[in-house]
């Protein structure tokens, strides 16, 4: 008797393991939802899968979210947030069967949507009547480089002119230093030393080098103009999260001479603009306008501003145009999807003489000129496409 | 010259949490209970410290409830561990997770990824020694940290002293050689067994609000990054001793500070640094091992 009912008890707990882990499958958090009420409803649906920084992350996903929320207010269409739980993959599927028209995947995760993981057929060719819209890769093609899927749209943000646009403008700020700003910062005078600048990545990838190459040549082509040579540090291994890592890391890059150190390291970044504040330097932050996270020592932030291709697909979907767009996008400055920070709020710890004001008026108009120089003048180098980046045609940066 | 100056003050910095850890944690090992939840009590900590400063712009509350919280998390593992006997590695587990998934709970909630303290200035935290902070390159070691690291540092002797010179310390490494031995003398095991955790609950309060609040004045999530673990190793790798143990914690520091210092000049390669402690910590387990079981005899015959 006690053995069969060891035996039921057993059956039945592994039918319901079985059954939580199918039910596992399907299920998704899902945050929220919304229609705009005033606009004529469109019975067209889009949905934003998070990246595992959420929602929230103040940056790349919420201005994807905000772009969603825009886009509904605008077209009256139907929008959901997912972050998903249990992969990107299952809620990319779950989102195409809800028939969800337009997916925006934010997490860099492509597999399963292009080629097809553990022998099922990839997502985008499951569902051909739902686009996908991807960012930062291009993963979308075959091996001879054609559009591998119509359904997928990629995503890439021009963030090396952005970079550029940083190193100009760090350049111009580190020469100025002591012009600029009141007492309370202790800059390294550049003439003894203090021309030195530092970059942080997370990973050694084209993701991450894209941000650092342009910026290497932002930084050569203010030091040309103005005849200076500028050393520059890079660590490209500081990972995301550690950001007391980050931290130590900026602070020898401080110690070493740098007014200025740019991370592009996700948690890490929060760490260098907190030394920065510390030893009375500034530091440049990424993905969102983090300005004010230590308000008035940093510097800007180079934006990815997720909102615009967003707003710009869905317009697309409401005009029935999404057919006949490019597979693969890329969002320069001038699309307003990259670029940096309006500067308003390091504007603020500028000193109150006439010669800081004067000064930082030049150095804005320059950026601004500099801006529209890209592209067409200034060519930046975009790892992200595969370019490769020469070090010696930066003649004025000392790559350490 | 500079450089062995910054390696040495960055590796007290480094070292600082993992020493806390580590000084804490071998109470629990002494008693014979594994306690893997050190990472988490470490992170609910800096995450307590950060959000009290915040909302209350007073860093000694902060620190105060970041060791009361983790308090609360020890007296959840030795109730689940001592009292009913459960199983430490799932608890440990279980509470390394849930400290990580109420950070970002309440960061969600809050709207925001991290919790920036933008009242103070960490600059301000730092003690400057009076006297020692002039003396050419141990002043600049020695001198400017804030108060929590050196209480770490200090914090070896005091626990050298309560694990060897007192009867609460041999009594701990009674019930854990042997609890029916001291049962059977009428010590109340369980007792002991609680008060090494919440020692080591105290320590890792303290090593958190030391990782976030007082040297970065911000918090994000997972920041601790398995400084947690890598204490748990130096324990194993000192067998329990205080200062055996802290000076495997102050290895780990030491090969950070490495990496990070000559990144300058070694480029990506200085990242191998990292590497070192933890060939040190296989190297070290191995040794001990081997010498442990080489003469272990049962009855006259070889024990394999």
């Amino acid at each position: 008797m006690k053995r069969t009912l060891k035996k039921v008890l057993c059956f039945a707990m592994a039918a319901m393991m079985g059954l939580s882990a199918l039910t596992g499958c399907g299920s998704n958090t899902s945050v929220s939802s919304g229609v705009a009420s005033t606009p004529a409803k469109s019975d067209k649906k889009i949905a934003i899968v998070c990246d595992a920084a959420g929602q929230n992350d103040n940056g790349y996903n919420q201005a994807a979210v905000n772009g969603a929320k825009e886009a509904a207010e605008k077209f009256g269409i139907q929008y959901k947030v997912v972050e998903p739980t249990n992969g990107v993959p299952a809620a990319l599927e779950t989102l195409a069967d809800d028939g969800y028209n337009v997916i925006f995947s934010l997490e860099y995760d492509f597999d399963a949507l292009i080629k097809g993981v553990g022998g099922a057929k990839p997502i985008a060719e499951s569902y051909p009547d739902t686009t996908f819209v991807v960012f930062n890769d291009n993963p979308n093609v075959t091996s001879s480089g054609d559009v591998k899927y119509k359904n997928v749209i990629s995503v890439m943000f021009d963030v090396h002119e952005a970079s550029f646009l940083a190193g100009s403008l760090s350049v111009l700020v580190n020469e100025n230093a002591k012009t600029l700003f009141a007492d309370g910062y202790k800059f390294k005078d550049p003439a003894s030393g203090g021309r030195a600048i530092g970059f942080i990545g997370g990973t050694n990838s084209n993701g991450i080098t894209v941000f650092s190459y342009g910026y290497i040549q932002g930084i050569n082509y203010m030091a040309k103009e103005l005849g200076v040579k500028y050393d520059y540090y890079a660590k490209y291994d500081a990972g995301f999260t550690d950001s007391a890592l980050g931290s130590t890391v900026a602070g020898t890059y401080y110690d070493k001479g740098a007014n200025i150190v740019y991370g592009v390291a996700g948690g890490v970044g929060e760490g260098i603009t907190s030394k920065a504040k510390e030893v009375g330097r500034l530091a440049i932050q990424v993905d969102a306008n983090k300005d004010n996270q230590q308000p008035g020592y940093v510097l800007t932030s180079v934006l990815k501003n997720t909102n615009v291709p967003v707003v710009t697909i869905c317009t697309a979907l409401v005009e029935n145009k999404l057919s006949s767009m490019e597979n693969l996008q890329s969002y320069s400055l001038s699309s307003g999807a990259t670029g940096i920070t309006d500067l308003s709020e390091i504007s603020k710890h500028i000193a109150s003489t006439d010669a800081a004001k004067a000064k930082w008026d030049e150095i804005k108009a320059k950026i601004a000129q500099i801006e529209s120089k890209i592209g067409s003048e200034i060519k930046v180098v975009n790892a992200q496409a595969g370019e490769k980046f020469d070090a010696s045609a930066c003649p004025n940066v000392n790559i350490k | 010259m500079d450089i062995i100056g910054n390696i040495l003050y960055d590796t007290i910095y480094h070292s600082a949490p993992i020493i806390l850890c580590v000084i804490g944690g071998i109470f629990a090992y002494k008693a014979n209970v594994l306690n893997i939840a050190l990472e988490g009590m470490m992170l609910i900590g800096a995450f307590v410290s950060t959000l009290t400063a915040f909302m209350t712009q007073n860093i000694a509350l902060g620190v105060l409830l970041a060791v009361l919280a983790a308090l609360a998390f020890g007296v959840v593992f030795s109730l689940m561990g001592v009292t009913f006997k459960g199983n430490v590695i799932i608890i440990g587990l279980a509470i390394n997770l849930l400290a990580s998934a109420i950070a970002k709970f309440v960061l969600v909630r809050m709207n925001t990824s991290n919790i920036t303290l933008s009242f103070m200035n960490v600059a301000d935290l730092k003690l400057h020694i009076p006297v020692v902070e002039n003396i050419p390159l141990v002043g600049s070691i020695l001198s400017d940290h804030p108060l929590i690291t050196y209480i770490s540092f200090l914090g070896i002797f005091f626990m050298w002293v309560l694990m060897y010179k007192t009867r609460f310390g041999i009594y701990v490494r009674v019930v854990g050689e042997n609890e029916d031995a001291a049962k059977s003398i009428g010590l109340k095991t369980d007792f002991y067994k609680y008060a090494a955790i919440l020692i080591g609950a105290v320590c890792c309060g303290l090593a958190g609000a030391n990782l976030s609040t007082e040297r970065l004045g911000l918090f994000t999530n997972d920041m601790t990054a398995g400084r947690g673990f890598i204490a748990i190793a130096a324990i194993y790798c000192g067998q329990g001793s205080p200062t055996l143990s802290a000076i495997y914690a102050v290895v780990f520091g030491l090969a950070r500070a490495l990496s990070v210092n000559l990144s300058i000049y070694a480029g990506p390669a200085a990242g191998l640094f990292d590497v070192i402690p933890y060939v040190i910590m296989v190297c070290v387990l191995t040794v001990v091992s081997v010498l442990k079981h080489k003469n272990n005899k049962v009855r006259g015959f070889k024990n394999e």
